[in-house]
């Protein structure tokens, strides 16, 4: 079912995982491996488990009562369920980026800054805000008004942001939920270029509903319908030669 | 059975003309209604003018004898003994001396427990505290003044000995418990209803939930934080039966929270207490006052409000 | 800052804000604990079927249990159809009119008046510009006046919950506004508005300076036969008992406080009933 993949490569790796809410498996005895340094797109369709699977990478699950997992899952080799896992820490090194923008009510330099320094980043700053805003391609546009607040920009503007704030942290994931979503079309060819641009810097998961962007601009690509893993390998082979029926049948829009 | 149809689609078409020939007679009928109904509405309009017109009608008579200058800016209040004097300024002073104390016992326990149900409690614990909080916010204000008077006097007589029987400190605590539900339950209002995309965004940069709460949380929800800060205090100035029981009837100007004081509120009650006659210049001291007290909690809830508003602004 | 100082101040700041929540609730377990140590042993029929005294043993609260029913008889009488009708026309005849945009305002106002000042209202209107004496109706009159801001937002609340499927009902089957609002908009909003108007009544069953500004009488001895009749209260015998000194009239008074919480624990709970019932049956 799931094509070669060396267990110990990846820089996330489950190992028949399994999530629930209360009774409910959402997502079924998956394992799976993301790689250094490579997009991941996740697809499927509404409520096949993608969006679940990539909240529990940073654990943004756990404010979910009746969430539980079950199986293991390895970040850098060490599993993010043990006891001893900070959460705080884990998310420092596991960006998100959510599905609508969602900067702070604050300043852009603050929205910038406030990660950094609740982990004890004080100096650099004004460096770290402008590098990190040119790497999400939104320096130029707000350079002259860092002190606006965030809140004021435009949609596509906001998230771009939103990706600065998490590179800001040196993360060494980012996690993407759908970032587009709630963009116009112009803004999601940004968001895309940007996503081409961080890929050398950064291993990036991202959840996408949108077939012909996954195939745009990932490098694998891992198809969940109901819960389950049904394919999972390089983006242009999944696409091209499908080897699950029920895969082809997704990318040839006959269901979803 | 198709006749049988027939004769019941025909009686309600009969039935249907009827509701016409009706139909003049039921538009006045709703205008009717629409009348009487709007007369209840302008009954709250009468009240609030009512209130208006008697306070300030009471208080011009009260400046015919008493200038106003004596009164607003008069650091002594004795109208119950001769010679009189109508300086509102003591009783001002023991009204902040309460709000001050309260505030200082329910603004930061509010908002703590606000905090604690938002981010903290889980779903039983919440289903625990909250019905107690809205009990806490429901009980009558003599029933507190109860409590003050028999379980927190003796309890500070027993830190502070000099404490005199009636004294502001119990009053200000047992204002501050009266207050605190009020506050709480506005704050977890406000931090609720904020995006919980907020919240998440926050988490996932991997802030603990003190960080999250003061530096993301709280700042934004911050204009109806200070709206509930501003209501509350209000109801704290408005407070009287606690403060009657607990604080006693000094009018005095003191920042010591261990002696007798006097509101605006307690001396109103007190000359009600007496059996004063309409139109004397005794009665209408207590219009001068409920017009002092009246302008304050109006001009505060009108803050609050805009406060309030500026805040649904703000998050689109 | 390190991540194990970020750690500790997490920990401290959490248990910081459980041990103030918490503590808020063991305030309400001493209030109960001091007031039923005081108060039971006074509680029986005796207390309930006796005339005030001044010999504490003999004392009950037989007027003031009368004294406060007839009051909410006459709040409820006066604020009830006044209160629902208000409501009524705000949210179904107002529309976005200047008019009921002031009036809107108003009503959020009024509900932030201090309780003493419609007691000031209640004495100048009532007791002297209406010659109504310190009596029952004056007031009622006051306290109905108190809590009409009350139930005209939670019948206003009540009313704006109920699906826009249910007026259009009835209005595609040719029904008039008025048959609409009354026959289908209220029933439906009815269990909103009968809680907020029992929250309502144990608001105003626990007023006790609005009573005394408008002349409750400390000591009455008969119960009130017509609204013209002079009154006293439960509050106003509660407060009464705990402003003398002697300890004895103290415990009295948690004696008639057992009463009156009883009484409005009792609303309360019928009003969370309410609640509850029509949630589950609306939610299937």
């Amino acid at each position: 079912m799931v094509d070669s993949i060396d267990s110990n490569d990846g820089i996330f790796r489950t190992q028949n995982l399994n999530l629930y809410y209360g009774e409910n498996r959402a997502v079924k005895d998956v394992s799976i491996s993301f790689k250094k340094k490579e997009v991941t797109a996740i697809i499927g369709p509404s409520g096949c488990g993608k969006s679940t699977l990539l909240r529990t990478l940073n654990r943004m699950n756990d404010f979910i009562d009746i969430f539980s997992t079950k199986g293991e899952i390895f970040f850098q080799g060490e599993d993010i369920y043990r006891s001893s896992q900070d959460v705080a820490d884990l998310r420092k090194r596991v960006g998100m980026v959510f599905q609508r923008p969602n900067p702070f009510l604050k300043s852009i330099y603050k929205n910038i800054v406030w990660g950094p320094q609740i982990h004890g980043t004080k100096k650099d700053l004004d460096e770290l805000v402008e590098s990190s805003l040119r790497k999400a391609g939104l320096w130029d546009e707000v350079k002259d008004r860092l002190n606006d607040l965030a809140t004021n920009l435009s949609g596509g503007q906001q998230q771009r942001l939103c990706i600065a704030r998490t590179i800001a942290m040196k993360p060494e994931v980012i996690l993407m939920d759908e970032p587009c979503s709630a963009l116009d079309p112009r803004s999601t060819a940004r968001i895309e270029d940007l996503i081409g641009e961080l890929r050398k810097d950064y291993t990036i998961v991202i959840v996408t509903h949108n077939m012909q962007q996954a195939a745009r601009i990932s490098d694998k690509t891992a198809f969940f319908y109901e819960g389950e893993l049904v394919e999972f390998g390089d983006t242009k082979s999944l696409f091209t030669k499908p080897k699950e029926k029920r895969t082809e049948d997704y990318i040839t829009g006959r269901f979803g | 059975m198709f006749h049988f149809l027939k004769l019941i689609m025909r009686s309600l078409l009969k039935r249907s003309n009827l509701f016409k020939a009706n139909s003049i007679k039921k538009d006045w009928f709703d205008s009717f209604v629409k009348g009487s109904l709007g007369l209840c509405a302008l009954i709250s309009i009468i009240t609030t003018f009512s209130i208006i017109f008697i306070l300030g009608k009471e208080t011009l008579l009260f400046f015919e004898q008493v200038p106003i200058g004596d009164f607003l800016f008069g650091t002594k209040w004795e109208p119950l003994l001769e010679p009189q004097s109508f300086g509102v300024l003591p009783l001002i002073s023991g009204t902040f001396l309460i709000v001050i104390g309260s505030s200082l016992v329910a603004i930061p326990a509010g908002l703590l427990t606000s905090i604690y149900l938002g981010e903290y409690a889980g779903p039983r614990t919440k289903a625990i505290v909250k019905p107690i909080l809205e009990i806490l916010a429901g009980i009558p204000t003599v029933v507190y003044g109860y409590f003050a008077l028999t379980v927190i006097t003796p309890m500070l007589k027993m830190i502070f000995p000099s404490i005199e029987v009636f004294n502001a400190l119990s009053g200000s605590i047992v204002v501050g418990i009266m207050i605190l539900p009020m506050i709480s339950s506005l704050c977890d209002d406000a931090m609720s209803s904020l995006p919980r995309s907020l919240k998440e965004g926050g988490y996932a940069m991997g802030a603990t939930s003190f960080e999250v709460v003061w530096s993301i949380l709280v700042p934004t929800a911050l204009p109806r934080i200070v709206a509930a800060f501003i209501l509350a205090i209000s109801r704290a100035i408005g407070e009287t039966m606690a403060v009657v029981m607990a604080a006693g009837a000094t009018p005095k100007m003191t920042m010591n929270f261990l002696e007798s004081i006097q509101t605006m509120t307690s001396y109103i009650v007190q000359v009600s207490l007496g059996d004063t006659p309409a139109g004397g210049v005794e009665y209408q001291t207590c219009f001068a006052v409920g017009a002092v007290l009246f302008v304050m909690t109006l001009v505060m809830n009108i803050i609050g409000r805009k406060f309030y508003k500026r805040f649904n602004l703000e998050i689109e | 800052m390190s991540l194990r100082r970020r750690r500790l101040t997490e920990k401290c700041f959490k248990i910081a804000t459980a041990l103030i929540t918490w503590s808020s609730i063991a305030i309400l377990g001493v209030l109960v604990f001091q007031i039923l140590k005081e108060g039971m042993q006074w509680v029986d029929w005796q207390f309930i079927t006796s005339l005030p005294s001044r010999k504490a043993e003999k004392a009950g609260i037989y007027t003031a249990i009368w004294g406060s029913f007839y009051l909410m008889i006459t709040t409820m009488l006066f604020a009830l159809p006044t209160g629902i009708g208000a409501a009524i026309f705000l949210e179904e005849y107002g529309g976005k009119s200047r008019l009921s945009r002031f009036i809107d305002v108003n009503v959020a106002n009024l509900a932030g008046v201090p309780s003493i000042v419609y007691g000031l209202l209640g004495l100048a209107v009532f007791v002297n510009l209406f010659g109504f004496g310190r009596s029952v109706i004056s007031g009622g009159l006051t306290l109905g006046l108190l809590v009409l801001p009350v139930i005209i937002i939670t019948t206003r609340g009540a009313i704006r919950s109920v699906p826009k499927s249910i007026p259009q009902a009835a209005y595609a089957l040719g029904a008039k506004k008025w048959q609409v609002i009354f026959f289908h908009t209220l029933p439906y909003a009815l269990p909103g508005i009968l809680t907020g108007v029992i929250l309502s009544v144990s608001r105003a069953i626990g007023e006790t300076a609005p009573l005394i500004i408008v002349g409750a009488a400390a000591y009455v001895a008969f119960v009130p036969e017509s609204l013209l009749d002079e009154f006293t209260a439960l509050p106003i015998q509660i407060f009464n008992w705990t402003s003398r000194p002697q300890e004895v009239f103290h415990s009295l008074s948690a004696g008639g406080i057992i009463i009156l919480l009883s009484v409005m624990l009792t609303m309360n709970s019928v009003a969370i009933f309410f609640r509850h019932k029509t949630q589950r049956s609306r939610n299937g």
